[in-house]
């Protein structure tokens, strides 16, 4: 209930915010412009790959993600606005998560409307629908782990612009943790990188057509971690003033 | 004792090795309008934090309404309203959808009317749409006060509510003070002592985090002198403490 209170508050936000609205445009003409650029070149020589546009936001979220969540805490801070949510009778996991939920509304917003190039393409060739399906599943989860890796920044700093850079270098870590596990020759510690990657459970899976549990665990687990993680950080603040 | 309001029991809060609070006992009944004294940095927003549970104490506790603000945070946050020093706003949201989003965090079920209520008991109905980056200062204090009274909740903490507005909206604070006097427990804080004077059934005076005096108004302005403002009285005590402290 909480959490449905903050929610609505946060997506009224994203849609009243012009910076939403430029990430948005920029997310739609990036994904626009590489689709587009893809379909000339599938006419002539593959097929065109369903997978397009959900491969080329699984990488664009590095930035994205942490552009959306900048301003998250950092505003409420400015404002003070903070004080009050942190003394209303709610707890902070409540106030977190309605958060989440807003931006992960307002991104999933973003893909539907980059359902338009999918319609494009069932038009013009016959894609694999269930193909399609399953990798803006595999984004649509991926993104909502790169929003709540980006909170987790939003809430320990009170600087937008830091906020957003570590947020950046984090998922671009987790993002290369595939090849920054083979920098290892310690087979485990290359296991473990391998199985942060982020990357490593979306291209080969979900992007081509599969979709395993253990993948949706993932994407889930790092979802709740770091929700909690965040929930974890507000509260401790109130110890440092 | 346990019909207090706001109970305060040797409440300390350290910031580092910095003494903010230090050992400070008080308490309000239903009713009572209480006034925290002192000049800049004695430890009065500090106090209101603890109480409306933004920070822990480091030692000693207080209570809202019978709940422990530590142990119980919730039910005690539940009971208070709390108007910060500066009024805290969201820019982009009307008046109305302010006031609505705190009813309803706070747990209101007639949220819309509650607020609507809330919203013409602070003068404010003209302006429910009116975007809040529109709104005079003195606007701004009143929809901090609407924010505060969303929950109807029997005590209220109030943290210089009278800083930075014009006379007319003083005198109109210190109505709105009086009058929710009559029905809650009020803290407010104020470093003006006319003020305090006027409104305050008691009032306690902080210095350098240590409690000086505490009393009713009358009580503390005879023990000096019979025609003495209470301006002296601080003046006087805050005088001798940093005296006796060389
Ligand atoms: N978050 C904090 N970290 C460190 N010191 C703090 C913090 N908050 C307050 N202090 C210190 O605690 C003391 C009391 O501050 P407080 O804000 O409670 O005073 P105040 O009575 O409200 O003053 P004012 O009239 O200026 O609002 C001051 O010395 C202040 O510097
Ligand atoms: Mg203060």
């Amino acid at each position: 209930m909480t959490s449905w209170i903050v929610f609505r508050r946060e997506i009224a936000q994203f849609l009243t915010t012009p910076f939403a609205y430029v990430i948005g445009a920029a997310v739609l003409l990036l994904t626009g412009i590489l689709f587009n650029r893809d379909l000339n070149i599938s006419f002539s020589t593959k097929p065109a790959d369903p997978a397009l546009v959900p491969s080329i936001l699984s990488f664009a979220m590095v930035f994205f993600a942490p552009l959306l969540t900048m301003r998250m805490f950092a505003e409420e801070r400015r404002e003070g606005t903070m004080e009050l949510l942190l003394t209303a009778p709610v707890r902070e996991l409540s106030i977190v998560l309605g958060k989440f939920l807003g931006a992960w509304a307002y991104f999933t917003l973003l893909l539907l409307f980059t359902g338009i190039y999918q319609i494009i393409l069932v038009n013009i060739t016959a894609p694999d629908l269930g193909h399609a399906l399953s990798a803006y599943i595999g984004i649509w989860l991926y993104g909502g782990a790169t929003l709540t890796v980006g909170m987790v920044f939003s809430a320990l700093t009170e600087n937008q612009i830091v906020a957003a850079f570590l947020g950046m270098v984090a998922l671009m870590l987790l993002w290369l943790a595939d090849q920054a596990g083979q920098l290892f020759s310690n087979i485990d510690v290359a296991i473990i990188f391998r199985t942060m990657s982020l990357q490593g459970h979306f291209s080969t899976s979900f992007a081509s057509g599969l979709m395993r549990a253990e993948d949706v665990a993932f994407f889930a687990g790092i979802i709740a971690v770091m929700l909690f993680i965040t929930a974890q950080i507000l509260e401790s603040q109130r110890w440092h003033g | 004792m346990t019909d207090a309001m706001i109970e305060v029991t040797r409440l300390t809060k350290r910031f580092g090795d910095r003494i903010a609070v230090d050992h400070i006992s008080f308490s309000a009944k239903p009713g009572e309008v209480v006034g925290l004294l002192g000049p800049n940095g004695a430890g009065k927003t500090t106090t209101m934090r603890v109480l409306t549970g933004f920070l822990p104490p480091s030692e000693g506790g207080a209570k809202i309404a019978g709940h422990d603000v530590v142990t119980d945070s919730l039910n005690a946050r539940r009971n208070v309203g709390y108007l910060p020093e500066r009024v805290p706003v969201y820019p982009d949201m009307t008046v109305r959808e302010y006031v609505l989003f705190w009813a309803r965090l706070r747990g209101r079920r007639d949220a819309r009317a509650r607020a609507d209520a809330v919203i013409a008991q602070v003068n404010l109905s003209e302006r429910r749409d009116t975007l809040i980056r529109n709104l005079s200062k003195g606007m701004r204090q009143r929809l901090g006060f609407a924010q505060a009274l969303a929950h109807d909740p029997p005590v209220l903490i109030l943290d210089e509510p009278t800083i930075g507005i014009d006379p007319r909206q003083v005198i109109e604070v210190r109505d709105t003070v009086r009058e929710l006097g009559r029905t809650k427990t009020v803290l407010f804080s104020t470093h003006i002592l006319s003020e305090a004077d006027h409104v305050c059934d008691r009032v306690v005076i902080l210095h350098q985090g240590r409690i000086v005096a505490q009393g009713k108004p009358s009580d503390l302005k005879r023990k000096l002198r019979p025609d003495a403002t209470l301006e002296e009285v601080f003046l006087s005590i805050i005088g001798t403490e940093r005296g006796a402290g060389k």
